[in-house]
């Protein structure tokens, strides 16, 4: 995403301009919908927490400052939330205990990539399972640490230490992939 | 200085905030550390692109149609809050218009109210008026027609020798009555008085400021041995009678 459009969609939030939702749909709604999708996992339940993510960032569009987060990382945090109450309510209503098979979780990640991230699933392989499982159950399962470690049977401290390997040698491990993205996405 | 970065990085606090699961507190703390130092800003921000990075790894194609949900589901949010606008609006001006009329009303019900008080006092005012007048007209009719009323004709004196008057007195009914019938003319700073001694008390039975209606009857208060007096006195009538003015009495 250039920061030229984000601010432009940053500006029309703060105008209240409806064209604002649907740049930022064209733009971030199959990333946010996938992000949606990873910690619900049922389309259904997708959607509608796509739709109530999009109420909320319209809702509290004013309240975005740009300079204390990214664009995306503040619709990243509303989906997220979203979707995990959503997956709570859900629970609470059937009463279903959620299961979490890691090693499917890790599965419906890279089976569901678009194909125009075919060179990024690549990648992807490349990502120690070992720090993908962390960053999964951490980003989109919801988990505290505390919670990961007790569920992934790993100590607490080797999660810390997963995540921010993970997190911060993505871009060492995709190279120069990561300055590809943006503008695979614009195409 | 180096050693106190290393720490904070160390901690997951900025993987939370990233996340936005710190407290408030913590929120504080990490966005003190990512002013403060660029290095933990440089982190941030790498984390925030990687966050990105990640995320999109896991695009999902959106289901077609739901695009047009979302619009229209915001569409009908600010709708609706335009709508709600649009009624509070209305019902605003419904609210002043019901208490304008209301006022308006209660303003002419008050009205009507005093316009009614008024009319019924008037109503009172003139049933007393006329049985008043009734029990006079009804009492002089006794006086004139019963036999056993006495006729006085009254003279006047020196004073006012054109002065005639007649006085009907009746001791059974106990009731008396005067007629008037002309009076000398007097300068315009003068007046009659009429008096009457009852009981050792002088009564004053007010000024007679015309003589035009001569068939009218004055009622006399009644008593045994009463005296009543006309004098002269300045404009406007007098507390007691000036007894050298007296141009007429009548005993009765």
């Amino acid at each position: 995403m250039s920061s030229l459009l984000e601010k432009h969609i940053v500006e029309l939030l703060h105008e209240r301009n409806e064209k604002a939702i649907s740049l930022l749909y064209e733009h971030y709604g199959d990333t946010l919908y996938g992000v949606a999708f990873k910690v619900v996992r049922d389309s259904e339940l997708a959607q509608d927490v796509l739709q109530e993510s999009f109420v909320k960032i319209w809702k509290k569009s004013d309240s975005y400052d740009s300079s204390k987060a990214k664009l995306f990382t503040w619709l990243f945090r509303i989906t997220r939330n979203t979707a995990i109450d959503k997956l709570r309510s859900v629970n609470t209503k059937s009463d279903k205990e959620i299961q979490i098979d890691v090693s499917d979780v890790y599965n419906l990640g890279v089976d569901s990539i678009r194909p125009e991230f075919m060179d990024v699933k690549e990648n992807m392989e490349k990502i120690e399972h070992k720090y993908h499982v962390v960053l999964d159950a951490l980003f989109f399962q919801g988990m505290t640490q505390q919670e990961a470690s007790d569920e992934l049977n790993i100590p607490l401290g080797t999660i810390k230490s997963r995540l921010k390997i993970g997190l911060r040698e993505l871009k060492k491990i995709y190279g120069n992939s990561m300055i590809l993205l943006p503008l695979l996405i614009l195409m | 200085m180096k050693e106190k970065i290393r720490i904070f990085l160390g901690t997951d606090l900025l993987e939370k905030y990233l996340l936005g699961t710190t407290t408030l507190e913590e929120s504080m703390q990490v966005e003190r550390y990512i002013a403060m130092y660029p290095e933990v800003r440089k982190t941030y921000d790498e984390l925030q692109a990687n966050l990105e990075t990640f995320a999109k790894l896991h695009s999902l194609k959106t289901p077609e149609g739901l695009k047009a949900k979302i619009l229209n589901r915001i569409k009908a949010q600010n709708t609706g809050r335009r709508k709600f606008q649009r009624y509070a609006i209305a019902a605003s001006i419904t609210a002043l218009l019901f208490a304008g009329s209301s006022y308006f009303f209660w303003n002419q019900n008050q009205n009507l109210q005093d316009e009614n008080v008024i009319v019924n006092n008037k109503i009172r005012n003139l049933e007393e008026d006329m049985k008043e007048q009734l029990e006079d007209v009804r009492n002089q009719f006794i006086v004139l027609n019963n036999p056993q009323t006495k006729k006085f004709t009254v003279n006047g004196n020196k004073k006012a020798k054109e002065l005639k008057a007649v006085a009907y007195i009746n001791p059974v009914k106990k009731l008396s009555y005067i007629n008037v019938r002309s009076l000398p003319n007097l300068p315009d700073n003068q007046c009659y008085q009429m008096w009457a001694e009852v009981n050792g008390e002088m009564v004053n039975l007010g000024v007679i400021k015309n003589v035009d209606d001569k068939d009218r009857l004055r009622p006399l208060p009644y008593a045994e041995n009463a005296i009543g007096y006309i004098t002269i006195e300045p404009q406007g009538g007098n507390d007691t009678p000036t007894v050298q003015n007296i141009v007429a009495n009548i005993s009765y």
